[in-house]
Parts: structure tokens; C-alpha cells; sequence
């Protein structure tokens, strides 16, 4: 009997903890969808918010920002990252533990110190030669910096995974070095890279603080156009937007997840 | 001629059967290999080759046998190409191809793991290497059908590669590597991940296909059995050097030293303490041998000797006591003391008497069958 009343009470806990994670995000999307511009009633369903939206030039200017910073910055890092991740396999058995803790350091470091560290970087760059004004130039870099450690990391963990003779019995096959690559090792990494890619585009769509920090005037992207438009209190469009988001990332980092399963398909 | 797995002839009919043996010939040719003073070193301690001189010649079924860190692996690896030596040269149908890489070479290697690409099904794995040779689909088509029937793969080139037994990936990496039709096939212990019945079974199929294609096999193994039921010849390797090579009944029954013999599974070596021509004194007592030979080391064979109950005076007999005996049905192996040494008999089980534990018994030995070795 005690054991049964053990088992609710666990099960209760779970579904307290979902609701802690989950219960701001519903009610966000339960009133983009509200009829009235009340924050505080639901007086109805209505897609009037996401009309808006579609009206606003400043948001639609906000989000084509996101995607071509998430977008270019994400292929960028990929095949960078790649190519690291690849370089930290076939260097995996020289003591390099310092070199490796230099490309995790980015994804342990804060935000804001990153940030500012990449600000004024950018700034000193720009006085000195002209270059690198701030914008999604800027922006871009800034993101495949923080994107590459991840990348790295996804593709080295699918090496590390691999039977090593699989390498041999391609060269014994008769695969040259650039054939090795295009009909072994690509096809073999697929599932990470595809992973890594909407991994990487996750983090960018998400990404407010690096962001702000090195932006230009004309580069908002929708999480720094949120947060201005906040200030002014917040509105049901807002509430829209982050529906937008939550759905789009949701999908994101359910297909990164999807094929990082895919382990020897 | 059916034999060969090519399907150039069927494609161009107006080749054969003229250019037929011709081309046999010369694939036999092709297919010997020369190694010359082979060494390899691995960081600063590391011997792996100190100095390998060996020929196989064409169409020999080869093995390269010893314990782990003997050598064995790395000699087959320098063959395929994947490791290079530090020193040496090495040919393979009197061309040199030491520094050719091995996606150049006519070779190809059966591997311990199999190495089946996961990405691939198990028909596009055994096309992979015609494909990387620029071969077109439908050809590619052809070959791969001739050596799935050849090896009787039946309905496994459907599969995906996780569908598969052990005993279907070892014969999918053969037929893959087979289907390249080399003028060597080199294979990295490709039983030793099988249970002993399945294994078995497989030595025998891999002993009818080398015979068959009379393609020269380079076999590496640490199982002394393995190699004396398939090879033409054995190269027993320690420590980075070919100790003895040979047929296998020459490695086994006239090893040339004590750590091939102990390797092919001999424990009965006595060292010689006085001699007088063919008259040999050990701690066993005194023995004739046919031809003693120069070895300071006396060989007894366990299977050589025979029991007779009591003690019976004659040449070549010893007084024994039976310490032990263990059955195993169609033989039975002893343990017998003679003063303060043991000897190791293994007596057929053809209706005779075998002695019990605790029986005094005279062992009695021919003199051809004592060989002398040294250390």
C-alpha cells in the first residue's frame, strides 16, 4: 500500500515538474491567440495577432535578420566545425586535453562576457581598418564562434563511434583520399551533420545576448525587436511571435534530435 | 576456366577461350610476393619486424602464424599497404610496390572486425571497391550477382548490414573483398570472433574457395590448429622474426626450435646432457633416435608413444607410473612420471587397454619418431 501511495506521488512530481516548464510557454501561446489586447482575460480564440504580425514591417525585417544570421552562420560553423571534429578524431590518441578544452571553452563561457568580448573586438577591428562594421557581418561571426564548439563536438562523438578499420577497409578498397571522403566518411557522418545543423540553427534563432552586443543599427533580429518592443509593455503580438518561435525551434531541435539517434542506421 | 569469377569472357566472347590460359597465367604470375629485410619499429621501444625475408609463391594458401605481438598483424598490414616498413623492400608479382599506397594495390583484406560500411546495404559493400575503380553500374551488377552465387550468399545482398549474423558479415567481407578479384587476398584472423562449430565450418568454406580460385591467400592466426588445417605452408613469427617455414606437418613435427615447438603445442622437450652418436642421455633416461642431430633439445611427440602394462625390457623403453589420465572418447591423454621428469602421451581409443591412474606401464618410443631441436 505504501509503495502505491510512493508511485503517485512520483507521478505527481513529474507532472509538477512539466508544468513549472511548460505552463509559461502555454499561456504565452494560449494569449497570442486571445481575441481581446487584455494580458490579464481570455475573452476568445482569435488570429488577429498573427495578422498583425504579418502587417508589421519592423517584425518581418526582424525575422528574414534571424534566418539569414541562423542560416549562414549555421552552414559556416558546420563546416569548420566539421572539419575540427574530424581533425580532433584522427589527433584523439596525442595528448592534445588543452587544445580540446579550448573549443569547449566558448560553450561554458557566459553569454554577456562572450558578448563583450566580441563587441569590442569588433570595435577595435573596425577603428583600425575600416572593416567589420557593425551589422549580420558582425553578427554572423559572432555566432559561428559560439556554433563551431558544437559542431565539433557532434561530429567527433560520431567518429569515436565508428568501427576505426572502416577507414582501412576504404583505402583497401581501392578509395582515393577524395573519394574516401565524398562515399565514406560523408555518408557515414550524415545523420551528425544534419543534427548539427538545426543544433546550430537552434542556438542562433535563440540567441539575444551575443546578439545585442554586435548588432548594428539596421541588423535587429527578432529576439533584440522583442526586447525593445517589451519596453513599451507587452503586447499580444508579442505573445505571437514567441509562438512562432517556440513552434519553429520545437521542430528544429526535434529533427537535430531524430538524427543524432540515428546511430549505424 | 568456370572457376575464375570474371566476367570479362561472357562479356566478350570473341576473347576466349584463346587468351584464356594466358590470362590465368599471368594472374598466377602476378600474384607471388618477395619480401626483403622488413623491419618495422613502433615509437622508440617497439619492434614489430626485425629483418623478414619470405616468398609465397602464387596460388599457396600462406599463413602467418604466432601470439599476439609476434609480428603477424603488422607484416599483413605492410602487405595491404596500410602500414609502411622503415626498412625493406617489398614486390608482389615482381613489381615493387613498397611505397605504393594501398588504394593502388591488387590487394585486398579480409578484416578481423569485417568492416562493413554501416551507411551501405549489403550489396552496395560489395560493390564499393569496382565502384571506386570507375566500374559502371551495369557491370558492377554483374560481378556483384557472380560472387553472391559464388560464395552462396542466396537472399543476404538485400540485407542492411545490422541484419546480419557473424557468420554472414564474415562471408559478405569475403565475397567483398573476393569480388575485386586481387592477385592476393590477405585476412586478418577473419574466424577468431566465431563460435568453434561455425568456425569450423568456415575453414573448411574458405579452404574450397582459395583451392577453387587458386588465388594466393595470406592468412594471419594465432591458432596453431587453424593453421595446420588450411595452410600450404606456415611462417611461425616471434618477436619480429620468422622462426621456421614450412608445410605444416614439417612445422609440427620437426620443429627447428624450442618456441616453435612449445607454440605447436609439443610440451615433452628434454634437454640432452651427454650424447654418444645417436645414443641420447636425458632425464628420461637413455633413448636411440634414428638421426639425432645436432639439437641440444630431444623431442617426444605425446601421439608417438605407446603404453605397455608392466615393465617390459627392449630398446627405447622406459619405466613409467600413470599420474594421470583424462578421457575424451576417441583418445585418451596421460601424464606419466619417469623418476623426477613428467611426459605427456596421447594413446588412440581402438578397443585397447588404457592403463588407470596409479598403473606402472612401460613407455615405448621409435627412433624415428625422436627429433632433436635447439633452444
Amino acid at each position: 500500500m505504501r509503495k502505491r501511495t510512493l508511485k503517485r506521488g512520483l507521478t505527481g512530481f513529474w507532472w509538477f515538474t512539466l508544468a513549472f516548464l511548460y505552463l509559461p510557454l502555454a499561456v504565452v501561446v494560449l494569449f497570442s491567440f486571445n481575441a481581446s489586447n487584455s494580458a490579464a482575460t481570455f475573452t476568445g480564440i482569435s488570429l488577429r495577432w498573427y495578422g498583425r504580425l504579418m502587417g508589421n514591417e519592423e517584425i518581418l525585417s526582424a525575422f528574414a535578420n534571424s534566418m539569414i544570421l541562423a542560416i549562414t552562420s549555421s552552414v559556416i560553423a558546420l563546416g569548420v566545425g566539421c572539419l575540427i571534429g574530424y581533425g580532433m578524431y584522427r589527433h584523439r590518441h596525442r595528448k592534445l586535453g588543452w587544445l580540446i578544452v579550448l573549443i569547449y571553452l566558448p560553450i561554458v563561457l557566459p553569454d554577456i562576457v562572450f558578448g563583450i568580448s566580441e563587441m569590442t573586438f569588433f570595435v577595435q577591428i573596425h577603428r583600425l581598418t575600416g572593416l567589420l562594421q557593425p551589422g549580420l557581418g558582425t553578427m554572423i561571426i559572432a555566432h559561428i564562434t559560439f556554433q563551431i564548439p558544437f559542431v565539433a563536438l557532434i561530429v567527433y562523438s560520431r567518429f569515436v563511434g565508428l568501427d576505426p578499420t572502416l577507414f582501412e577497409a576504404a583505402k583497401d578498397l581501392y578509395a582515393t583520399p577524395v573519394k574516401r571522403v565524398v562515399h565514406f566518411m560523408l555518408p557515414t557522418i550524415k545523420p551528425a551533420l544534419i543534427s548539427a545543423f538545426f543544433l546550430s540553427f537552434t542556438l542562433s534563432v535563440d540567441d539575444f545576448v551575443i546578439s545585442f552586443f554586435t548588432a548594428g543599427p539596421e541588423s535587429a533580429t527578432l529576439p533584440i525587436y522583442i526586447w525593445g518592443a517589451i519596453k513599451k509593455g507587452v503586447s499580444p503580438e508579442i505573445n505571437a511571435i514567441a509562438t512562432l518561435m517556440i513552434g519553429a525551434v520545437a521542430l528544429a531541435a526535434l529533427i537535430s534530435l531524430v538524427f543524432s539517434r540515428r546511430r549505424q542506421a | 576456366m568456370s572457376d575464375t569469377i570474371a566476367t570479362e569472357a561472357t562479356e566478350s566472347p570473341g576473347a576466349r577461350p584463346a587468351g584464356e590460359t594466358t590470362q590465368a597465367e599471368a594472374t598466377r604470375e602476378a600474384s607471388s610476393i618477395e619480401m626483403k629485410g622488413l623491419h618495422k619499429r613502433f615509437g622508440r621501444d617497439t619492434v614489430a619486424l626485425d629483418g623478414v625475408d619470405l616468398t609465397i609463391e602464387p596460388g599457396e594458401f600462406f599463413t602467418l602464424l604466432g601470439p599476439s605481438g609476434c609480428g603477424k598483424t603488422t607484416l599483413l598490414r605492410i602487405l595491404a599497404g596500410l602500414e609502411e616498413a622503415d626498412d625493406g623492400r617489398l614486390a608482389i608479382g615482381g613489381r615493387d610496390i613498397t611505397e605504393v599506397p594501398p588504394h593502388k594495390r591488387s590487394v585486398n583484406t579480409v578484416f578481423q572486425s569485417y568492416a562493413l560500411f554501416p551507411h551501405l546495404s549489403v550489396r552496395e559493400n560489395l560493390a564499393f571497391g569496382l565502384k571506386m575503380r570507375g566500374m559502371s553500374p551495369a557491370r558492377r551488377e554483374a560481378r556483384v550477382a557472380k560472387i553472391a552465387e559464388f560464395i552462396q550468399l542466396g537472399d543476404l545482398v538485400d540485407r542492411r548490414i545490422d541484419q546480419l549474423s557473424g557468420g554472414q558479415r564474415q562471408r559478405i567481407a569475403l565475397a567483398r573483398a573476393l569480388v575485386n578479384e586481387p592477385d592476393v587476398l590477405l585476412l586478418d584472423e577473419p574466424l577468431s570472433a566465431l563460435d568453434a562449430g561455425l568456425r569450423s565450418q568456415l575453414q573448411v568454406e574458405l579452404l574450397r574457395v582459395q583451392k577453387r580460385l587458386g588465388m594466393t591467400f595470406v592468412f594471419v592466426t594465432h591458432d596453431q590448429q587453424e593453421a595446420m588445417v588450411m595452410s600450404d605452408r606456415i611462417a611461425v613469427l616471434n618477436g619480429g622474426v620468422i622462426q621456421q617455414v614450412g608445410p605444416p606437418r614439417q612445422v609440427y613435427e620437426h620443429p627447428v626450435n624450442a618456441f616453435v615447438a612449445r607454440f605447436m603445442g609439443h610440451d615433452n622437450l628434454y634437454p640432452i646432457t651427454a650424447r654418444d652418436g645417436d645414443r641420447l642421455t636425458t632425464s628420461l633416461g637413455e633413448l636411440t633416435a634414428e638421426e639425432a642431430g645436432q639439437g641440444e633439445l630431444l623431442l617426444i611427440r605425446p601421439e608417438t608413444l605407446d603404453l605397455l602394462p608392466g615393465e617390459v625390457a627392449g630398446e627405447n623403453h622406459l619405466p613409467a607410473v600413470v599420474s594421470e589420465r583424462l578421457y575424451r572418447g576417441s583418445h585418451a591423454e596421460y601424464r606419466l612420471e619417469i623418476g623426477a621428469s613428467t611426459l605427456q602421451a596421447t594413446l588412440n581409443n581402438r578397443g585397447r587397454h588404457l592403463p588407470e591412474v596409479g598403473d606402472r606401464v612401460t613407455v615405448s618410443v621409435a627412433p624415428e619418431d625422436l627429433v632433436t631441436l635447439s633452444e
